[in-house]
């Protein structure tokens, strides 16, 4: 299936080390990966197999040691800092564990704060932050609320009204259901669930199989390399058989 | 600009006490920086309006009127330099004012014809009496404020042994003499005052010619060609003034000012950009995390950087702008002193350009110093800054090291300005003659004028006053060198005067020896034989050595009693200078030499009193600097702290929660946090003072050079440095430890736990 889809990223020979003084640890070497447009990729692996390294790598907020990545037909490992920033408003959105909303600002403000970087007129902004938060269950009165004021759950979904207030091509997002309690990861997962649906590309770093469950693709990072790519098609909440499915798989893997 | 909008104004809210503290440092540098431009920018314009409205002339002369001729106008009219003169009679004396300001003060005065018509020197009447009494007199503004003379008040000029008392009919301003610096003052009497008071002092009548120069004269080649065409007739000169340095001599205190001012404003800068650099460490320290999201959003590091300056810019621009308002409520304060010393008014207004130099001197310099802090910004990946790894640890290393740095270069600059304050407080409070030595000449307790016939008489007679410890025959009086008038001090034995003014070389000991004056050092050297001229009479010496005079603005001289007698000075009075023992009263030392001697001695001067005056005069200005500067060293001190303590309240709240919930009690939580920084503090005050022993001396050899004082006699008192830097750190130690007390109001867990 995966492979009629266009590529909207391709990572070729990455390597990322880091140095610590003397010591030098490399995460991954020789990786190369596609990643296709309006899948929802998940990125699994054991701690510190390098999984999240790899998704900030691709994205633009960490430069791999070596390798090239493609995004839309462009080379960003050649962008400097400046034009990385620009890439990264225009094209990606960003969801991480520890939801990172600017403190003392409402969640509508921390929504508009990254919408102004695309779109000049304020109330455009404010518009489509105001249907996303629709789209994502945030009534308005907690639009005006401060990050210190909600819950896990309603931050987390501002948080990924900020990653998708720019139309992004594809929305990073980094163990998003880390930090909350089910109920709350559901109802985040749900969103997730939603706007892959209509069409966005997503990829996710987890460890957790009810999260991985979502994506229509899951990878395997094992050594510092692709250890595994498996195909899942996309979530229906009443496939009883994608459970097993994923289970085999990461029993394969060694999970 | 609008997408950092949100980010500018979430930064502001966030550290709303921290830019206020931030912007009352700035607020006091715009104010001494104003204060400093709009002297620059109107004192100088201000003046020289004057001299244009009251048509001052480049140069005033006077000669014997026995010497004038009629030919003497329409010479010097013919001069090629000269555009316009105009000559009047005067009396010249050399008079004592009675009750100046509390004491009696002697000084040179030139007496006019006030009814006299002038197109040239325009008097100005500032306030008059409805009456006009057979005694009147109208006095210049400099002797009516400072001397503190009213209306209708009695003022004596005691003309050798004679007291004339005049009643004040009106204070004028003139622009020829100004103040006692220029060592001539005017002053103005009714024509019928007059007539009766020029036929006492027939003598003494003068003809003072006022001349203009013509556009782009040099002066100096002016007064050049005027001395030779005098010198061609056999015309003493008697006296002249030029109003260049006339204006020197008036605007000095207004320059010393302003350089004051600039000192402070810069050093409180230094502060402030300190402040401001260590602020943005601080905030890149707190918000890296928020920073990496930013920078994940899209944001550039230009932008994250732009949102950090442009807050302290805005800060920057309000606080100068109330600054600058504020300053304004200081400045009438400001000139009404300068009025008072430079002898003419003038109102400072609203000024526009020095409002545009403080706003971009200010927003430059804070943009270069944040700019500078901020940029390292640029260089964090946004994965590091969010994960808190890498470079992320270094610049925590970097923050806690800074904030001592802070610290210890704040204190280290703020101990500067009070080591200099302990020095000034020292010198003008504690050993006043150091002070009063460096801006004054020879400072006996008593001047006595003996009748030439008497003098050795008395010189012997005198050695029977058990209160009186020396004497010395010290003569002040006039010599042309290089066609200009200078004052000369001659003196039997200068290593017995109490204020040694030689800086360079040696005091002249024989007849043919001369130490000249700082103005003259750039042109002659030591060993350089001069030729110096007396009218007909001149003499050859060689210069031992170079001397320093504030109020003559080196224009003198010294010679050897003997060497000053190869120039016929017979027109010179002689001078005793009497010197008592400690704690002797020279007024009743007066008494009794009034009682033994009668009419052997012409007139004498209390100059203990006079010197007494201005001691008071100067502690008070002291105590106001030494005041102004404690206030604030320790307003900046309180600023700097608080940010200080608040940025440690937040890096440490956690293990302060921790330490609380294990049992420390308050008081040690509050000397442990007070002990991380406070060290850095004391180690820089105490660092400063004794170096201080190095630079203020340094600091006062500029300051008082700007005013001609090459040599200072300010004394550096280890002990006083070590008093002050003492009170410096009890006062840091008393702020941090109240700065720091709010963690007693706060419980363990609002600690512990995270916002």
């Amino acid at each position: 299936m995966t492979e009629t889809k266009d590529i909207l990223i391709s990572a070729k020979n990455l390597k990322k080390e880091f140095s610590n003084g003397e010591v030098c640890q490399t995460i991954f070497e020789n990786l190369t990966l596609d990643i296709y447009k309006g899948d929802f990729t998940v990125i699994m692996g054991a701690s510190g197999a390098g999984k999240s390294t790899l998704m900030y790598s691709l994205s633009g907020m960490d430069r791999p040691t070596e390798g090239q990545i493609i995004f839309s037909d462009e080379e960003i490992t050649k962008y400097n800092d400046d034009e990385l920033a620009i890439f990264r408003r225009k094209n990606c959105g960003f969801v991480f564990q520890q939801i990172y909303l600017l403190e003392r600002m409402t969640l509508m403000d921390n929504v508009i704060t990254a919408g102004v970087l695309c779109e000049k007129n304020k109330k455009i902004v404010m518009h489509r932050a105001k249907e996303l938060f629709e789209l994502v269950n945030i009534p308005e009165i907690t639009q005006k609320k401060f990050s210190s004021q909600v819950s896990g759950g309603e931050a987390q979904r501002a948080g990924i009204v900020r990653a998708v207030i720019n139309n992004p091509e594809v929305v990073f997002a980094d163990e998003p259901t880390g930090a909350l309690n089910s109920n709350n990861s559901e109802a985040v997962l749900n969103v997730f669930t939603k706007l892959h649906n209509e069409g966005q590309s997503i990829i996710l770093v987890t460890h957790d199989k009810k999260t991985a469950l979502r994506g229509n693709r899951i990878i395997y990072i094992k050594d510092g390399q692709i250890f595994g790519d498996c195909s899942m098609g996309n979530y229906i909440e009443e496939d009883k058989d994608r459970e097993k499915k994923l289970d085999d798989f990461l029993t394969e893997m060694g999970w | 600009m609008n997408k950092i909008k949100s980010q500018v104004s979430y930064n502001l809210k966030k550290d709303k006490k921290s830019y206020i503290s931030f912007g009352i440092v700035v607020l006091i540098t715009a104010i001494m920086l104003n204060l400093a431009l709009v002297l620059v920018f109107q004192v100088d314009n201000a003046y020289d309006k004057k001299l244009e409205k009251m048509n001052t002339a480049s140069i005033n002369v006077c000669i014997p009127k026995s010497q004038n001729t009629n030919v003497l106008m329409s010479d010097i009219e013919a001069l090629e330099d000269v555009s316009e003169v105009e000559c009047r009679e005067a009396v010249f004396l050399e008079a004592v004012v009675n009750d100046f300001r509390g004491t009696d003060f002697s000084m040179n005065t030139m007496f006019y014809n006030m009814d006299e018509f002038r197109d040239i020197n325009k008097l100005e009447i500032k306030e008059e009496s409805v009456q006009m009494t057979e005694q009147s007199i109208y006095l210049p503004l400099y002797v009516a404020s400072f001397g503190e003379f009213g209306l209708e008040d009695e003022i004596v000029y005691e003309v050798l042994d004679k007291k004339h008392t005049f009643i004040v009919s009106g204070v004028l301003e003139e622009m020829q003499y100004g103040n006692y610096g220029k060592g001539l003052m005017g002053a103005y009497l009714p024509e019928n005052v007059y007539n009766e008071f020029a036929r006492e002092y027939e003598e003494n009548v003068v003809i003072e010619y006022s001349i203009i120069a013509g556009d782009g004269t040099d002066i100096k080649d002016l007064y050049n060609e005027i001395v030779k065409l005098l010198d061609e007739q056999g015309i003493t000169m008697l006296t002249s003034c030029d109003k260049e340095s006339t204006k020197d001599t008036r605007t000095m205190v207004c320059n010393l000012l302003i350089l004051v001012l600039l000192v402070f404003a810069l050093v409180i800068l230094l502060v402030s950009v300190f402040l401001c650099k260590f602020r943005i460490s601080i905030s890149i320290e707190e918000d890296m995390i928020n920073m990496g999201v930013l920078k994940a959003l899209g944001y550039t590091g230009n932008m994250i950087i732009g949102s950090m300056v442009l807050p302290y810019i805005m800060i920057t621009v309000v606080a100068a702008l109330f600054g600058v308002i504020a300053s304004y409520g200081i400045l009438p304060i400001l000139s009404e002193v300068l009025t008072l010393q430079a002898g003419f008014s003038f109102d400072l207004l609203f000024d526009i350009k020095a409002l545009i130099c403080v706003e971009i001197i200010l927003v430059l310099i804070v943009v270069v110093f944040t700019y500078t802090g901020a940029k390292r910004i640029k260089k964090l990946q946004p994965i590091n800054a969010i994960r808190g790894n890498g470079e992320v640890k270094k610049f925590k290393i970097f923050v806690n090291a800074k904030q001592n740095v802070l610290l210890f270069s704040v204190s280290f600059v703020l101990t500067i300005l009070v080591a200099f304050a302990s020095t000034l407080f020292y010198n003008v409070i504690v050993k006043p003659n150091n002070f009063i030595s460096t801006l004054s000449e020879e400072m006996p307790d008593i001047i006595l004028y003996p009748d030439e016939k008497y003098k050795d008489y008395i010189i012997n007679d005198l050695q029977n006053f058990s209160s009186i410890q020396n004497v010395l025959e010290y003569t002040v009086g006039v010599v042309n060198i290089d066609d200009e008038p200078i004052t000369v001090f001659a003196c039997e034995d200068f290593s017995k005067v109490s204020n040694d003014l030689c800086y360079l070389g040696e005091n002249p000991k024989e007849k043919n020896q001369i130490a000249l004056g700082s103005s003259f050092e750039g042109k002659y050297k030591l060993g350089d034989q001069i030729e110096i001229y007396n009218g007909d009479t001149s003499f050859s010496y060689e210069i031992t050595g170079f001397v320093q005079s504030v109020n003559y603005q080196g224009k003198v001289c010294e010679f050897s009693v003997d060497g000053y007698e190869e120039l016929s000075t017979e027109t010179v009075a002689p001078s005793l200078y009497l010197y008592l023992v400690d704690s002797s009263d020279a007024e009743s030392v007066i008494k009794k030499l009034e009682a033994n001697y009668g009419d052997k001695i012409k007139s004498q001067v209390n100059y203990q009193k006079m010197t007494e005056t201005t001691k008071e005069m100067y502690s008070g200005l002291a105590s106001i600097i030494v005041v102004v500067i404690f206030v604030l060293t320790i307003l900046i001190v309180l600023f700097v702290l608080y940010i200080v303590v608040k940025t440690l309240l937040v890096q440490q709240k956690q293990e302060l929660g921790i330490y609380k919930a294990i049992g420390y009690s308050n008081w040690q939580l509050i000397f442990k946090m007070v002990g991380g920084f406070i060290p850095s503090s004391v180690l820089a005050v105490l660092i400063s003072s004794v170096l201080g022993l190095l630079y203020v001396p340094e600091i006062n050899q500029f300051i008082f050079q700007t005013v001609g004082a090459m040599k200072n006699n300010m004394e550096v008192s280890f002990v006083f440095l070590m008093i002050f830097a003492l009170i410096q750190i009890v006062v840091n130690f008393i702020i941090s430890i109240s700065l720091t007390m709010p963690i007693k109001k706060i419980s363990a867990y609002a600690l512990i736990k995270e916002d």
